[in-house]
């Protein structure tokens, strides 16, 4: 597969999420960067308001678009995603809060440690069971993701259930003082990330990946090893979901076992097939659009006859609704359904000539 | 044939291997008595579990991640078709409470049944084409049966209070005090063992899915309409899920962590046994449950981790899969 | 035996298995009570045509008319309850279940097998003496014996038999000839055969079916005369 140059689409995206702060602070007259009491900044006003629901945004896409690249591109069905995601944060976080370094050694070394570890955590489970085929795959993660849930929900060390709050963040970073400085670094690795998984699926590598998905038999008789890559697949996926975790405990200053609760599988399995499996725009699409509705519907308040209900309560609910009703009615999701439409009329369009367009294409 | 008696030895020799292991790490005769019963207990519930589970497998391909939902939506439903309060509220209607437990068994088989036919016809039907999202629906419908729980009735775990004849009984051993419950639930799970494995051997449409389990398209060919079968075993399989659920409810509550926790022994026992293998489902039941109640008994005693105890249905099932992924009584594939 | 009268009528038949375009129009009939045969090389589409038949890959296009009904969009069980007996490829009986199992099985209606009792074991008496057996635990001609017998236990006026001989040896393939002849006595028969001598011993008519497409057909007594085609399409002689 050829290296396109990017589209100036994403590069017209790119502006204006930089410039976008700026943008909601000029629409509705307030400060990029909160509001200052003394010498503290106080978070409040629209625009860092806007800044937080797009930082989320940009988290759940990272965790949205390493899960697409297990799932997605190379066809491996894991569900113990939220173990990569939660051992990032709490490598972080520990370091952080339950040892002697100084701030910027803890952040640095978390965020190596936390990334080495899920490579690790990647390496070893995908060693000793992608062995095993789909079904026996899948559950085996999900054991295990299951597993580290209940041990650090129950460790005393870190608080059990309740988890512990991060207190030592340096003011330049920390998104209650700093947000701005936070969302643009978010908003870079995210860039990053995307512009990474973009060139690596469309890489050699990214090819055998893809015929690994399409039949594994085939791919292992052209003289690839499947195993090597759903390995590579599955380390670097699970990496890119640690990174996803640091930057949520950075964000929330918080960790707790809900970092590891299969939220965090569901979440990003949810937005991949929303957005459309297998497809580069298809996880961040999925993302934007549900953590914007959850944020637009969050404090909705329905009222059918006598009872009321409050969507905060039945969100859940309600996603795992959306969940199925998506896999039933379109399996493809938004882009993948958009661009089987768009070839369909390229091709009643133009007379029928020799290569057909691919529906997996480059989006 | 041979490698039946050698998978029946492995079991013997485990199932001895743990009751010495239990013997030797109980402090009386008494507390032994109370491990092997609370095993034989868990055992009986996750067959109830696993039944269903393994041979949805093996008919229909389809690894069912909501089977652990049916329990837990069991146990939501006894609970609240026996207690006072909720969204039916039986006591004044039916004052007997023993008259009421056997009503409110009935309830959540109904239920089970209902959701079983619903999601096999209206969800997997479409979907036998593609095994990937099959999986994926499944798993999303054992999020939202979790979800509905929590709307439905909160997250707070219940706890059974109201009592009933078989729930208050006790008789005393080795100077401890058993509870008649357990030994009921035992019997009832006994039961079903011998009566599903009769139903398999004996009726014709026992024939039609062992045969289904070997090769369903050439059930089909001969003349059978094998996805009414699909949805008659799925539902089946539901609702003594759900069943299970609501006869484990007066010992153990109603709670949203059940789902997960008896998904995931089930499976343990299930890939233990042999995905498809109903004997190897029975034998791996016993099994998996007196592992967990010796393994729950010694990391409290021992140990000092009662965290253990509920990782081992994980634990298991990490190690099932590293060392025999195909199973004691399964098919090497 | 009338071949203005076909049972069976394949018209222009085009199946696919995923993306793969197997059969690209296949046409044939089968008279009534005759013994017909599919012939061609390895993967030209024989399996595939019988498979379209039944309803097992349904055909994207053509029609396919047994007895004037018109198969195409019903499912396998309904096709095999208008009265056709399937018998595929390498034996698929039942391996754990009995042979008693594997033949109850096939009952549409209760006492079928006692009804026809007589004329399977009359056929292949050794299954009388295997009844309790598991399947699985027969020799490759007793089981091939015991998948054509379960395709007689209903009232089936069209057996599909795939490739009936495939590894066996040539006392047991005789055995089978004759029951197949016998066999054509009450019902109508399509079989495939690799086994060329097999099949034109057995069969009154033939069609070739050449990369997913019928190429062929006539009787079998012009065909075995002519050595050039049978070189062409089926690379024997």
């Amino acid at each position: 597969m050829k290296e396109r140059a990017i589209p100036w689409v994403f590069l017209l995206i790119l502006v204006s999420l930089i410039a976008f702060p700026f943008i909601v602070a000029l629409l509705t007259g307030s400060s990029p960067l909160g509001v200052a009491r003394g010498d503290r900044m106080i978070m409040r006003g629209e625009s860092v308001r806007w800044q937080a629901v797009l930082i989320e945004i940009f988290l759940l896409g990272i965790l949205a678009m390493s899960y697409n690249l297990i799932f997605g591109f190379t066809g491996v069905i894991s569900f113990g995603h939220a173990l990569f995601f939660g051992m990032g944060g709490y490598t972080i976080g520990l370091l952080l809060e339950f040892t002697d370094l100084d701030t910027t050694s803890a952040l640095i070394f978390g965020l190596i440690g936390g990334l080495a570890l899920a490579a690790l955590l990647g390496l070893i489970i995908g060693l000793v069971s992608l062995r095993l085929q789909g079904v026996y795959f899948a559950i085996f993660t999900l054991a295990v993701a299951e597993m580290f849930f209940i041990f650090f929900g129950r460790l005393q060390l870190t608080r059990a259930e309740d988890g512990f709050a991060i207190t030592d963040l340096p003011v330049w970073l920390d998104p209650t003082q700093s947000r701005l400085t936070f969302y643009y670094i978010v908003l870079a690795v995210f860039v990053l990330t995307f512009v990474f998984i973009r060139r690596l699926v469309n890489s050699p590598t990214g090819a055998v990946f893809k015929a690994i998905r399409e039949n594994e038999d085939r791919a292992s008789a052209i003289g690839y090893n499947p195993l090597t890559y759903k390995l590579i697949a599955i380390t670097i996926g699970g990496v890119f979901a640690a990174l996803a975790g640091i930057l949520q405990v950075i964000l929330n200053k918080k960790v707790g076992p809900e970092l590891l609760s299969v939220t965090y599988t569901v979440d990003p399995l949810l937005m991949t097939i929303i957005g459309g499996i297998g497809t580069f725009t298809g996880p961040v699409i999925g993302a934007s659009g549900l953590h914007l509705l959850d944020t637009a519907l969050r404090e909705q308040i329905v009222t059918i006859g006598s009872t009321t209900i409050r969507v905060a309560d039945s969100w859940s609910l309600l996603l795992g609704l959306i969940f199925i009703a998506v896999v039933l009615i379109f399996p493809q999701g938004i882009v993948g359904t958009w661009m089987r439409w768009r070839a369909r009329r390229v091709r009643l369009s133009s007379p029928p000539k020799g290569a057909e367009n691919p529906v997996q294409a480059d989006h | 044939m041979l490698r039946q008696r050698t998978s029946w030895i492995t079991i013997i020799i485990l199932i001895a291997a743990l009751l010495i292991f239990a013997a030797a790490t109980s402090r009386n005769l008494g507390t032994f008595g109370i491990t092997v019963l609370s095993g034989l207990f868990q055992a009986m519930l996750l067959f109830l579990v696993a039944s269903g589970l393994s041979i949805i497998f093996g008919l229909m391909d389809v690894l069912n991640f909501a089977q652990g939902g049916f329990f837990m939506i069991g146990a939501y439903v006894a609970y609240d078709v026996h207690h006072p309060g909720g969204l039916i509220d039986m006591t004044g209607a039916i004052p007997n409470a023993d008259l009421r437990f056997f009503l409110s068994i009935l309830a959540a088989i109904v239920i089970g049944a209902l959701l079983g036919a619903f999601l096999e016809r209206g969800l997997l039907r479409p979907l036998y084409a593609r095994p990937i999202f099959q999986l994926v629906l499944t798993f999303g419908v054992s999020l939202v049966l979790v979800e509905a729980v929590r709307f439905i009735w909160s997250t707070t775990p219940y706890s059974w209070t109201a009592l009933f004849s078989v729930r208050e009984g006790y008789f005393t051993l080795f100077e401890q005090q058993f509870s008649t419950y357990r030994l009921f639930v035992i019997g009832i799970g006994f039961f079903l063992i011998v009566a599903i494995a009769l139903l398999l051997q004996r009726t014709r449409i026992g024939i039609i899915i062992r045969a289904g389990v070997e090769d369903s398209g050439m059930v089909e060919a001969l003349g059978i309409n094998v996805r009414a079968v699909f949805t008659l075993v799925f539902t089946f399989g539901c609702a003594v899920a759900a069943f299970g659920g609501a006869i484990a409810a007066p010992f153990l509550g109603a709670s949203i962590g059940m789902s997960s926790s008896f998904l995931l022994s089930a499976i343990a026992v299930v890939v233990l046994g042999g995905l498809g293998s109903y004997v190897g489902t029975a034998a791996g039941s016993i099994l998996v449950g007196l592992a967990i109640a010796v393994m729950a008994n010694y990391s409290a005693e021992f140990l000092n981790l009662p965290v253990l105890a509920s990782m081992t249905p994980m634990l298991l099932l990490v190690l099932v899969l590293l060392l025999r992924p195909s199973g004691l009584f399964g098919e090497r594939r | 035996m009338n071949p203005t009268d076909p049972i069976l009528t394949v018209q222009a038949i085009h199946t696919f298995i995923g993306q793969f375009h197997i059969l690209e129009g296949v046409s044939f009939t089968v008279p009534r009570g005759s013994i017909s045969v599919l012939l061609g090389r390895n993967g030209a589409g024989k399996t595939t045509t019988l498979k379209s038949i039944m309803g097992m890959t349904p055909p994207r296009e053509g029609t396919i008319l047994f007895d004037g009904q018109n198969l195409i969009g019903k499912r396998p069980y309904h096709i095999a309850q208008l009265g056709i007996g399937y018998v595929p490829e390498h034996r698929a009986i039942f391996k754990e279940l009995t042979v008693r199992e594997n033949l109850e099985i096939a009952e549409r209606k209760r006492g079928d097998l006692a009804r026809r009792g007589d004329l399977i074991f009359d056929l292949f008496p050794d299954l009388k003496r295997l009844y309790t057996l598991l399947g699985g635990n027969l020799s490759g001609g007793q089981q091939q014996m015991l998948a054509i017998a379960r395709a007689l236990v209903p009232d089936n006026r069209l057996l599909l038999i795939d490739e009936p001989s495939e590894g066996l040896a040539p006392v047991i393939i005789e055995q089978l000839m004759s029951a197949i002849e016998r066999l054509s006595a009450q019902t109508t028969i399509l079989l495939v055969e690799q086994n060329f001598r097999m099949a034109s011993k057995l069969a009154q008519l033939y069609t070739i079916i050449d990369d997913g497409r019928s190429a062929i057909s006539g009787s079998m007594s012009d065909l075995v005369r002519d050595e050039a085609l049978i070189q062409r399409y089926l690379g024997v002689a």
